[in-house]
Protein backbone atom coordinates (compact mmCIF):
# COMPACT_ATOMS: atom_id res chain seq x y z
CA UNK A 1 0.00 0.00 0.00
CA UNK A 2 1.31 3.45 -0.90
CA UNK A 3 0.92 6.20 1.69
CA UNK A 4 1.49 9.70 0.32
CA UNK A 5 1.19 12.75 2.59
CA UNK A 6 -0.86 10.62 4.95
CA UNK A 7 -3.22 9.41 2.20
CA UNK A 8 -3.50 5.65 1.75
CA UNK A 9 -3.75 4.51 -1.86
CA UNK A 10 -4.21 0.72 -1.88
CA UNK A 11 -2.93 -0.44 -5.27
CA UNK A 12 -5.25 -3.44 -5.52
CA UNK A 13 -8.39 -1.28 -5.64
CA UNK A 14 -9.98 0.50 -8.58
CA UNK A 15 -10.74 4.21 -8.36
CA UNK A 16 -12.89 6.72 -10.14
CA UNK A 17 -10.72 9.81 -10.56
CA UNK A 18 -13.58 12.30 -10.51
CA UNK A 19 -15.84 10.82 -7.86
CA UNK A 20 -13.06 9.96 -5.37
CA UNK A 21 -14.59 6.55 -4.81
CA UNK A 22 -12.93 3.14 -4.64
CA UNK A 23 -14.15 -0.18 -5.97
CA UNK A 24 -13.12 -3.67 -4.90
CA UNK A 25 -14.26 -6.22 -7.45
CA UNK A 26 -15.04 -9.32 -5.37
CA UNK A 27 -15.67 -11.46 -8.43
CA UNK A 28 -17.00 -10.84 -11.94
CA UNK A 29 -20.42 -9.82 -10.75
CA UNK A 30 -20.10 -8.22 -7.33
CA UNK A 31 -18.15 -5.28 -5.97
CA UNK A 32 -17.77 -3.24 -2.80
CA UNK A 33 -17.49 0.54 -2.97
CA UNK A 34 -16.48 3.28 -0.57
CA UNK A 35 -14.93 6.73 -0.11
CA UNK A 36 -11.20 7.15 -0.65
CA UNK A 37 -8.93 8.43 2.10
CA UNK A 38 -8.76 11.74 0.22
CA UNK A 39 -12.57 11.90 0.00
CA UNK A 40 -13.12 11.26 3.72
CA UNK A 41 -10.42 13.78 4.61
CA UNK A 42 -11.81 16.45 2.32
CA UNK A 43 -15.36 15.97 3.54
CA UNK A 44 -14.28 15.98 7.19
CA UNK A 45 -16.18 14.25 9.99
CA UNK A 46 -19.41 12.80 8.65
CA UNK A 47 -22.60 13.73 10.45
CA UNK A 48 -25.27 12.15 8.26
CA UNK A 49 -25.51 9.58 5.52
CA UNK A 50 -28.57 8.37 3.69
CA UNK A 51 -28.49 5.25 1.54
CA UNK A 52 -30.71 4.18 -1.29
CA UNK A 53 -32.28 0.80 -0.51
CA UNK A 54 -30.89 -2.59 -1.55
CA UNK A 55 -32.55 -3.70 -4.77
CA UNK A 56 -32.32 -0.25 -6.32
CA UNK A 57 -30.63 -0.14 -9.70
CA UNK A 58 -28.23 2.76 -10.16
CA UNK A 59 -27.14 3.99 -13.56
CA UNK A 60 -23.49 4.87 -14.10
CA UNK A 61 -22.83 8.38 -12.77
CA UNK A 62 -25.87 8.40 -10.48
CA UNK A 63 -25.72 8.28 -6.70
CA UNK A 64 -26.35 5.50 -4.21
CA UNK A 65 -26.06 7.61 -1.05
CA UNK A 66 -25.82 11.20 0.10
CA UNK A 67 -23.06 12.09 2.49
CA UNK A 68 -23.04 15.09 4.81
CA UNK A 69 -20.14 16.32 6.87
CA UNK A 70 -20.04 19.39 9.08
CA UNK A 71 -18.92 21.46 6.10
CA UNK A 72 -20.07 19.76 2.92
CA UNK A 73 -22.73 17.60 1.37
CA UNK A 74 -22.60 15.56 -1.78
CA UNK A 75 -23.60 12.40 -3.58
CA UNK A 76 -21.78 9.08 -3.46
CA UNK A 77 -21.64 8.28 -7.14
CA UNK A 78 -21.50 4.78 -8.61
CA UNK A 79 -19.22 4.76 -11.67
CA UNK A 80 -20.95 1.89 -13.52
CA UNK A 81 -24.43 0.40 -13.87
CA UNK A 82 -25.13 -1.53 -10.70
CA UNK A 83 -27.80 -2.92 -8.40
CA UNK A 84 -27.39 -2.30 -4.68
CA UNK A 85 -27.09 -5.62 -2.84
CA UNK A 86 -26.30 -4.24 0.61
CA UNK A 87 -25.48 -1.00 2.37
CA UNK A 88 -23.29 -0.50 5.42
CA UNK A 89 -26.03 1.49 7.17
CA UNK A 90 -25.96 -0.61 10.34
CA UNK A 91 -22.26 0.09 10.90
CA UNK A 92 -22.73 3.83 10.26
CA UNK A 93 -25.66 3.79 12.71
CA UNK A 94 -23.31 2.52 15.41
CA UNK A 95 -20.45 4.79 14.40
CA UNK A 96 -21.05 7.61 11.93
CA UNK A 97 -17.28 8.24 11.79
CA UNK A 98 -16.47 4.76 10.54
CA UNK A 99 -15.48 5.98 7.03
CA UNK A 100 -13.32 8.67 8.66
CA UNK A 101 -11.57 5.93 10.63
CA UNK A 102 -11.33 3.04 8.19
CA UNK A 103 -12.36 4.15 4.69
CA UNK A 104 -11.14 1.00 2.91
CA UNK A 105 -12.27 -1.53 5.52
CA UNK A 106 -15.13 -1.25 8.01
CA UNK A 107 -16.17 2.07 6.47
CA UNK A 108 -17.27 0.64 3.10
CA UNK A 109 -20.53 2.09 1.79
CA UNK A 110 -22.28 -0.31 -0.54
CA UNK A 111 -22.02 -3.74 -2.09
CA UNK A 112 -23.40 -4.05 -5.60
CA UNK A 113 -24.14 -6.44 -8.40
CA UNK A 114 -22.23 -5.26 -11.45
CA UNK A 115 -24.73 -5.10 -14.29
CA UNK A 116 -22.29 -4.75 -17.16
CA UNK A 117 -19.09 -6.52 -16.03
CA UNK A 118 -17.41 -6.12 -19.41
CA UNK A 119 -17.38 -2.33 -19.18
CA UNK A 120 -17.38 -1.79 -15.41
CA UNK A 121 -13.66 -1.04 -15.28
CA UNK A 122 -13.81 1.52 -18.08
CA UNK A 123 -12.70 4.89 -16.83
CA UNK A 124 -11.36 3.47 -13.55
CA UNK A 125 -7.73 3.61 -12.45
CA UNK A 126 -5.80 0.95 -10.56
CA UNK A 127 -2.25 0.02 -9.50
CA UNK A 128 0.53 2.41 -10.45
CA UNK A 129 -1.76 4.52 -12.64
CA UNK A 130 -3.97 5.23 -9.65
CA UNK A 131 -1.01 5.99 -7.40
CA UNK A 132 0.46 8.40 -9.95
CA UNK A 133 -2.90 10.11 -10.46
CA UNK A 134 -3.56 10.63 -6.77
CA UNK A 135 0.01 11.69 -5.98
CA UNK A 136 -0.35 14.44 -8.58
CA UNK A 137 -3.73 15.47 -7.18
CA UNK A 138 -2.36 15.52 -3.63
CA UNK A 139 0.62 17.66 -4.67
CA UNK A 140 -1.34 20.09 -6.82
CA UNK A 141 -3.96 20.71 -4.16
CA UNK A 142 -1.81 20.59 -1.04
CA UNK A 143 -3.90 17.71 0.36
CA UNK A 144 -2.91 16.02 3.62
CA UNK A 145 -4.96 13.07 4.83
CA UNK A 146 -6.14 12.56 8.38
CA UNK A 147 -8.16 9.82 10.04
CA UNK A 148 -10.41 9.94 13.05
CA UNK A 149 -9.47 7.64 15.90
CA UNK A 150 -11.44 6.33 18.86
CA UNK A 151 -10.85 8.35 22.02
CA UNK A 152 -9.34 5.32 23.73
CA UNK A 153 -6.72 5.15 20.96
CA UNK A 154 -5.72 8.79 21.39
CA UNK A 155 -4.01 8.29 24.72
CA UNK B 1 -11.61 30.40 -15.44
CA UNK B 2 -13.09 32.96 -17.85
CA UNK B 3 -15.47 35.68 -16.80
CA UNK B 4 -17.95 34.84 -14.07
CA UNK B 5 -21.64 35.27 -14.79
CA UNK B 6 -23.81 37.06 -12.25
CA UNK B 7 -27.52 36.40 -11.99
CA UNK B 8 -28.96 39.15 -9.82
CA UNK B 9 -32.51 37.84 -9.65
CA UNK B 10 -33.70 40.22 -6.93
CA UNK B 11 -36.60 39.23 -4.71
CA UNK B 12 -38.35 36.00 -5.67
CA UNK B 13 -40.73 33.59 -3.94
CA UNK B 14 -39.27 31.71 -0.96
CA UNK B 15 -39.32 28.48 -2.94
CA UNK B 16 -37.55 30.05 -5.94
CA UNK B 17 -34.88 31.55 -3.65
CA UNK B 18 -33.83 27.98 -2.80
CA UNK B 19 -34.66 26.28 -6.10
CA UNK B 20 -32.68 28.70 -8.25
CA UNK B 21 -29.21 27.54 -7.25
CA UNK B 22 -30.20 23.89 -7.41
CA UNK B 23 -31.62 24.52 -10.88
CA UNK B 24 -28.54 26.33 -12.17
CA UNK B 25 -26.37 23.55 -10.72
CA UNK B 26 -28.40 20.70 -12.22
CA UNK B 27 -28.47 22.51 -15.58
CA UNK B 28 -24.70 22.90 -15.62
CA UNK B 29 -23.01 21.68 -18.78
CA UNK B 30 -19.29 21.74 -19.61
CA UNK B 31 -19.69 25.13 -21.34
CA UNK B 32 -21.84 26.77 -18.64
CA UNK B 33 -20.02 29.74 -17.10
CA UNK B 34 -19.20 29.77 -13.41
CA UNK B 35 -22.06 31.66 -11.83
CA UNK B 36 -22.78 33.83 -8.82
CA UNK B 37 -26.46 34.25 -7.92
CA UNK B 38 -27.71 37.13 -5.77
CA UNK B 39 -31.23 36.48 -4.55
CA UNK B 40 -33.58 37.14 -1.65
CA UNK B 41 -37.08 35.96 -0.71
CA UNK B 42 -40.14 38.21 -0.94
CA UNK B 43 -41.56 36.59 2.21
CA UNK B 44 -40.14 34.81 5.23
CA UNK B 45 -39.73 31.03 5.37
CA UNK B 46 -37.94 28.27 7.18
CA UNK B 47 -35.29 26.18 5.46
CA UNK B 48 -34.04 22.83 6.77
CA UNK B 49 -30.83 20.93 5.99
CA UNK B 50 -30.75 18.03 3.55
CA UNK B 51 -30.62 15.28 6.16
CA UNK B 52 -32.76 16.80 8.86
CA UNK B 53 -36.07 15.33 9.94
CA UNK B 54 -38.70 18.05 9.71
CA UNK B 55 -40.76 17.10 12.76
CA UNK B 56 -37.69 16.83 14.97
CA UNK B 57 -36.23 20.18 14.00
CA UNK B 58 -39.05 22.59 13.31
CA UNK B 59 -42.15 23.60 15.28
CA UNK B 60 -44.39 22.69 12.36
CA UNK B 61 -47.64 23.71 14.10
CA UNK B 62 -46.29 27.19 14.75
CA UNK B 63 -45.13 27.57 11.14
CA UNK B 64 -48.55 26.48 9.87
CA UNK B 65 -50.29 28.96 12.17
CA UNK B 66 -48.05 31.75 10.90
CA UNK B 67 -48.27 30.68 7.23
CA UNK B 68 -44.54 30.20 7.18
CA UNK B 69 -43.55 27.75 4.45
CA UNK B 70 -40.81 25.21 5.18
CA UNK B 71 -38.47 23.89 2.48
CA UNK B 72 -35.69 21.33 2.51
CA UNK B 73 -32.51 22.32 0.67
CA UNK B 74 -29.87 20.03 -0.84
CA UNK B 75 -27.20 21.63 1.31
CA UNK B 76 -26.41 20.43 4.80
CA UNK B 77 -26.55 22.17 8.14
CA UNK B 78 -29.44 23.13 10.37
CA UNK B 79 -32.87 24.69 10.22
CA UNK B 80 -32.85 28.44 9.67
CA UNK B 81 -35.40 31.23 9.49
CA UNK B 82 -34.86 33.40 6.41
CA UNK B 83 -36.37 36.61 5.15
CA UNK B 84 -35.65 39.81 3.19
CA UNK B 85 -32.93 40.71 5.69
CA UNK B 86 -30.49 38.45 3.87
CA UNK B 87 -29.25 38.51 0.30
CA UNK B 88 -28.11 34.98 -0.54
CA UNK B 89 -24.79 34.80 -2.37
CA UNK B 90 -24.75 31.46 -4.18
CA UNK B 91 -21.72 30.29 -6.13
CA UNK B 92 -22.28 27.58 -8.72
CA UNK B 93 -18.97 26.64 -10.27
CA UNK B 94 -17.67 23.97 -12.61
CA UNK B 95 -16.01 21.18 -10.66
CA UNK B 96 -12.28 21.83 -10.53
CA UNK B 97 -12.63 25.61 -10.80
CA UNK B 98 -12.74 26.17 -7.04
CA UNK B 99 -9.93 25.01 -4.71
CA UNK B 100 -10.04 21.27 -4.06
CA UNK B 101 -9.68 21.50 -0.29
CA UNK B 102 -12.75 22.76 1.55
CA UNK B 103 -10.67 25.00 3.77
CA UNK B 104 -9.31 26.90 0.76
CA UNK B 105 -12.65 26.81 -1.04
CA UNK B 106 -14.42 28.46 1.90
CA UNK B 107 -11.56 30.95 2.35
CA UNK B 108 -11.98 32.06 -1.28
CA UNK B 109 -15.77 32.22 -1.01
CA UNK B 110 -15.66 34.17 2.23
CA UNK B 111 -13.00 36.69 1.15
CA UNK B 112 -15.39 38.98 -0.79
CA UNK B 113 -17.92 38.83 2.04
CA UNK B 114 -15.24 39.90 4.53
CA UNK B 115 -13.96 42.60 2.17
CA UNK B 116 -17.47 43.93 1.62
CA UNK B 117 -18.15 44.17 5.33
CA UNK B 118 -14.78 45.83 5.89
CA UNK B 119 -15.42 48.36 3.14
CA UNK B 120 -18.58 49.27 5.04
CA UNK B 121 -16.54 49.78 8.19
CA UNK B 122 -17.46 46.46 9.86
CA UNK B 123 -14.53 44.64 11.42
CA UNK B 124 -15.25 41.24 9.83
CA UNK B 125 -12.74 38.40 9.56
CA UNK B 126 -12.70 34.81 8.32
CA UNK B 127 -13.10 32.44 11.23
CA UNK B 128 -11.86 29.18 9.70
CA UNK B 129 -13.19 26.97 8.36
CA UNK B 130 -16.38 28.57 7.14
CA UNK B 131 -17.65 31.36 9.36
CA UNK B 132 -17.45 35.14 9.13
CA UNK B 133 -17.00 36.78 12.51
CA UNK B 134 -17.13 40.31 13.82
CA UNK B 135 -15.25 40.39 17.13
CA UNK B 136 -16.38 36.87 18.07
CA UNK B 137 -19.91 37.23 16.70
CA UNK B 138 -21.02 35.36 13.62
CA UNK B 139 -22.42 37.37 10.71
CA UNK B 140 -24.08 34.70 8.56
CA UNK B 141 -23.26 31.09 7.82
CA UNK B 142 -21.96 29.27 4.77
CA UNK B 143 -22.26 25.77 3.36
CA UNK B 144 -20.81 23.71 0.52
CA UNK B 145 -22.28 20.99 -1.63
CA UNK B 146 -21.89 19.05 -4.79
CA UNK B 147 -25.14 19.35 -6.72
CA UNK B 148 -25.24 17.56 -10.04
CA UNK B 149 -21.89 18.24 -11.69
CA UNK B 150 -21.41 21.59 -9.97
CA UNK B 151 -19.55 22.64 -6.86
CA UNK B 152 -21.83 24.93 -4.88
CA UNK B 153 -21.04 27.26 -2.00
CA UNK B 154 -23.82 29.26 -0.37
CA UNK B 155 -23.97 32.02 2.21
CA UNK B 156 -25.41 35.47 2.57
CA UNK B 157 -24.90 39.16 2.99
CA UNK B 158 -26.48 39.65 6.40
CA UNK B 159 -28.34 42.93 6.37
CA UNK B 160 -30.65 42.00 9.21
CA UNK B 161 -31.81 38.89 11.05
CA UNK B 162 -34.87 38.07 13.12
CA UNK B 163 -33.37 36.46 16.23
CA UNK B 164 -36.71 36.01 17.93
CA UNK B 165 -38.38 34.13 15.08
CA UNK B 166 -35.24 32.06 14.50
CA UNK B 167 -35.51 30.80 18.10
CA UNK B 168 -39.30 30.48 17.78
CA UNK B 169 -39.49 28.21 14.73
CA UNK B 170 -37.14 25.57 16.11
CA UNK B 171 -38.51 22.48 17.79
CA UNK B 172 -36.85 22.41 21.17
CA UNK B 173 -37.22 20.11 24.16
CA UNK B 174 -38.14 22.94 26.55
CA UNK B 175 -38.93 26.63 26.60
CA UNK B 176 -35.84 27.05 28.75
CA UNK B 177 -33.77 25.79 25.82
CA UNK B 178 -35.60 28.21 23.50
CA UNK B 179 -34.80 31.14 25.81
CA UNK B 180 -31.17 30.13 25.84
CA UNK B 181 -31.07 29.85 22.06
CA UNK B 182 -32.55 33.33 21.77
CA UNK B 183 -30.11 34.81 24.31
CA UNK B 184 -27.18 33.10 22.61
CA UNK B 185 -28.20 34.30 19.16
CA UNK B 186 -28.36 37.82 20.58
CA UNK B 187 -24.98 37.42 22.18
CA UNK B 188 -23.12 35.54 19.46
CA UNK B 189 -24.63 36.72 16.17
CA UNK B 190 -24.66 40.09 14.51
CA UNK B 191 -25.83 41.82 11.34
CA UNK B 192 -24.92 44.85 9.24
CA UNK B 193 -27.80 46.77 10.79
CA UNK B 194 -26.57 46.04 14.30
CA UNK B 195 -22.97 46.91 13.53
CA UNK B 196 -23.69 50.11 11.63
CA UNK B 197 -26.79 51.34 13.45
CA UNK B 198 -28.64 51.53 10.13
CA UNK B 199 -29.44 49.23 7.20
CA UNK B 200 -27.16 49.99 4.26
CA UNK B 201 -28.58 50.29 0.74
CA UNK B 202 -29.02 46.82 -0.77
CA UNK B 203 -27.93 47.79 -4.30
CA UNK B 204 -24.82 49.56 -3.09
CA UNK B 205 -23.78 46.59 -0.96
CA UNK B 206 -24.42 44.14 -3.80
CA UNK B 207 -22.32 46.28 -6.14
CA UNK B 208 -19.57 46.42 -3.57
CA UNK B 209 -19.74 42.65 -3.14
CA UNK B 210 -19.41 42.00 -6.86
CA UNK B 211 -16.35 44.25 -7.03
CA UNK B 212 -14.81 42.25 -4.18
CA UNK B 213 -15.66 39.00 -6.01
CA UNK B 214 -13.75 40.25 -9.07
CA UNK B 215 -10.78 40.99 -6.85
CA UNK B 216 -10.83 37.67 -5.00
CA UNK B 217 -11.38 35.56 -8.13
CA UNK B 218 -9.08 37.64 -10.33
CA UNK B 219 -11.69 37.75 -13.14
CA UNK B 220 -14.34 40.13 -14.38
CA UNK B 221 -17.99 39.45 -13.68
CA UNK B 222 -20.88 40.27 -16.01
CA UNK B 223 -24.60 40.52 -15.39
CA UNK B 224 -26.81 38.09 -17.27
CA UNK B 225 -30.14 36.27 -17.15
CA UNK B 226 -30.73 32.55 -16.61
CA UNK B 227 -31.21 30.62 -19.86
CA UNK B 228 -34.57 29.08 -20.75
CA UNK B 229 -33.17 25.66 -19.99
CA UNK B 230 -32.01 26.81 -16.55
CA UNK B 231 -35.44 28.26 -15.78
CA UNK B 232 -37.08 25.03 -16.89
CA UNK B 233 -34.86 22.94 -14.63
CA UNK B 234 -35.37 25.39 -11.75
CA UNK B 235 -39.13 24.91 -12.15
CA UNK B 236 -38.65 21.15 -12.04
CA UNK B 237 -36.60 21.53 -8.86
CA UNK B 238 -39.38 23.72 -7.42
CA UNK B 239 -41.89 20.94 -7.97
CA UNK B 240 -39.67 18.57 -6.03
CA UNK B 241 -38.59 20.93 -3.23
CA UNK B 242 -42.21 21.96 -2.81
CA UNK B 243 -43.53 18.41 -2.49
CA UNK B 244 -44.65 16.92 0.81
CA UNK B 245 -42.80 13.73 0.08
CA UNK B 246 -39.49 15.59 -0.20
CA UNK B 247 -40.16 17.75 2.87
CA UNK B 248 -41.09 14.82 5.10
CA UNK B 249 -38.25 12.62 3.91
CA UNK B 250 -36.64 10.57 6.65
CA UNK B 251 -33.73 8.24 6.96
CA UNK B 252 -30.66 10.35 7.64
CA UNK B 253 -28.54 9.12 10.50
CA UNK B 254 -28.76 12.16 12.70
CA UNK B 255 -26.13 12.07 15.41
CA UNK B 256 -26.59 15.23 17.46
CA UNK B 257 -29.39 17.24 18.97
CA UNK B 258 -27.13 20.22 19.68
CA UNK B 259 -28.08 23.62 18.29
CA UNK B 260 -25.07 25.28 16.76
CA UNK B 261 -24.91 29.05 17.23
CA UNK B 262 -21.48 29.37 15.68
CA UNK B 263 -18.25 27.42 15.34
CA UNK B 264 -17.37 27.76 19.03
CA UNK B 265 -20.81 27.93 20.62
CA UNK B 266 -23.38 25.13 20.96
CA UNK B 267 -26.56 24.76 22.98
CA UNK B 268 -27.31 21.34 24.33
CA UNK B 269 -29.87 19.74 26.57
CA UNK B 270 -29.86 16.37 28.30
CA UNK B 271 -32.28 14.44 30.44
CA UNK B 272 -31.28 11.76 32.90
CA UNK B 273 -33.57 9.70 35.11
CA UNK B 274 -32.03 9.32 38.54
CA UNK B 275 -33.76 7.20 41.23
CA UNK B 276 -34.78 10.43 43.01
CA UNK B 277 -36.19 12.15 39.93
CA UNK B 278 -35.51 13.47 36.46
CA UNK B 279 -32.53 15.79 35.95
CA UNK B 280 -32.67 18.10 32.96
CA UNK B 281 -29.49 20.00 32.09
CA UNK B 282 -29.50 22.86 29.55
CA UNK B 283 -26.09 24.23 28.73
CA UNK B 284 -24.21 26.52 26.45
CA UNK B 285 -20.82 25.11 25.52
CA UNK B 286 -18.19 27.56 24.40
CA UNK B 287 -15.02 26.04 22.96
CA UNK B 288 -15.96 22.79 24.74
CA UNK B 289 -16.40 24.39 28.17
CA UNK B 290 -19.64 24.91 30.09
CA UNK B 291 -20.31 28.59 29.54
CA UNK B 292 -23.80 28.65 31.01
CA UNK B 293 -25.82 25.92 32.72
CA UNK B 294 -29.36 25.49 34.01
CA UNK B 295 -30.38 22.43 36.02
CA UNK B 296 -34.01 21.57 36.52
CA UNK B 297 -36.25 18.57 37.11
CA UNK B 298 -38.41 16.99 39.77
CA UNK B 299 -35.64 16.05 42.21
CA UNK B 300 -35.34 17.50 45.72
CA UNK B 301 -32.17 19.27 46.77
CA UNK B 302 -31.31 21.02 50.03
CA UNK B 303 -30.29 23.65 50.98
CA UNK B 304 -32.63 25.52 48.64
CA UNK B 305 -29.87 27.53 46.98
CA UNK B 306 -27.84 24.42 46.18
CA UNK B 307 -29.13 23.99 42.60
CA UNK B 308 -28.07 27.51 41.61
CA UNK B 309 -24.78 27.07 43.39
CA UNK B 310 -24.11 23.78 41.56
CA UNK B 311 -24.84 25.48 38.23
CA UNK B 312 -22.26 28.12 39.13
CA UNK B 313 -19.73 25.58 40.35
CA UNK B 314 -19.77 23.68 37.06
CA UNK B 315 -19.26 26.70 34.81
CA UNK B 316 -15.92 26.84 33.08
CA UNK B 317 -15.39 23.07 33.24
CA UNK B 318 -14.84 20.92 30.17
CA UNK B 319 -17.00 17.81 29.82
CA UNK B 320 -14.41 15.60 31.40
CA UNK B 321 -15.94 12.90 33.57
CA UNK B 322 -13.26 12.97 36.28
CA UNK B 323 -13.26 16.77 36.53
CA UNK B 324 -17.07 16.88 36.80
CA UNK B 325 -17.12 14.10 39.42
CA UNK B 326 -14.46 15.79 41.49
CA UNK B 327 -16.23 19.16 41.34
CA UNK B 328 -19.67 17.76 42.23
CA UNK B 329 -18.17 15.67 45.07
CA UNK B 330 -16.40 18.70 46.48
CA UNK B 331 -19.64 20.71 46.20
CA UNK B 332 -21.66 18.05 48.06
CA UNK B 333 -19.09 17.95 50.88
CA UNK B 334 -18.68 21.73 51.18
CA UNK B 335 -22.40 22.51 51.37
CA UNK B 336 -23.53 19.28 53.06
CA UNK B 337 -26.00 18.87 50.23
CA UNK B 338 -28.90 16.48 50.66
CA UNK B 339 -30.68 15.15 47.57
CA UNK B 340 -32.56 11.90 48.20
CA UNK B 341 -32.14 9.45 45.34
CA UNK B 342 -29.79 11.74 43.43
CA UNK B 343 -26.09 11.23 44.05
CA UNK B 344 -22.83 12.55 42.66
CA UNK B 345 -22.80 9.89 39.94
CA UNK B 346 -26.26 10.90 38.75
CA UNK B 347 -25.09 14.47 38.21
CA UNK B 348 -22.04 13.20 36.37
CA UNK B 349 -24.27 11.09 34.10
CA UNK B 350 -26.62 14.01 33.40
CA UNK B 351 -23.79 16.43 32.64
CA UNK B 352 -21.78 14.01 30.51
CA UNK B 353 -24.85 13.50 28.30
CA UNK B 354 -24.36 17.09 27.18
CA UNK B 355 -21.34 16.05 25.16
CA UNK B 356 -21.82 17.12 21.53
Amino acid sequence: MVVYFGCDIPEDLYYHPKYDSWVRFEDDETATLGMTDIAQTQAGKLIHIRFKRPGRKIRAGKFAATIESGKWIGPFVVPFDAEILATNEETFKKDILIANKDPYGEGWLIKVRVLDPKHARDGLLTGQDAVAFFQKKIEENGIRCFRCVDEAEET
Amino acid sequence: MDKVRVLDVGLVSPLRSQAIYHGIAYAMKPDTPDTIILVGPTDPYVCIGYHQELEKEVDVAYCQEQDLPVYRREVGGGAVYLDKGQVFTQWIFQRGHLPATLEKRFALYIQPLVDTYQALGIDATLRPINDVHVRGKKIGGTGAAQIGDADVVVGSLMFDFNFELMARVLKVPSEKMRDKIYQSLQEYMTTMTRELGYTPDYDEVKQLYLEQCEKALGVDVYLDEPTEEEIKITEEVEARLGSDEWLHQKGGLRQTSAVKIHADVYLVESAYKAPGGLIRATARLREGRIDDLTLSGDFTMLPAFAVGALEQALRGLTLDEDAIRSKVGEFYRALSVQSPGVGVDDWVQAIMRLKV
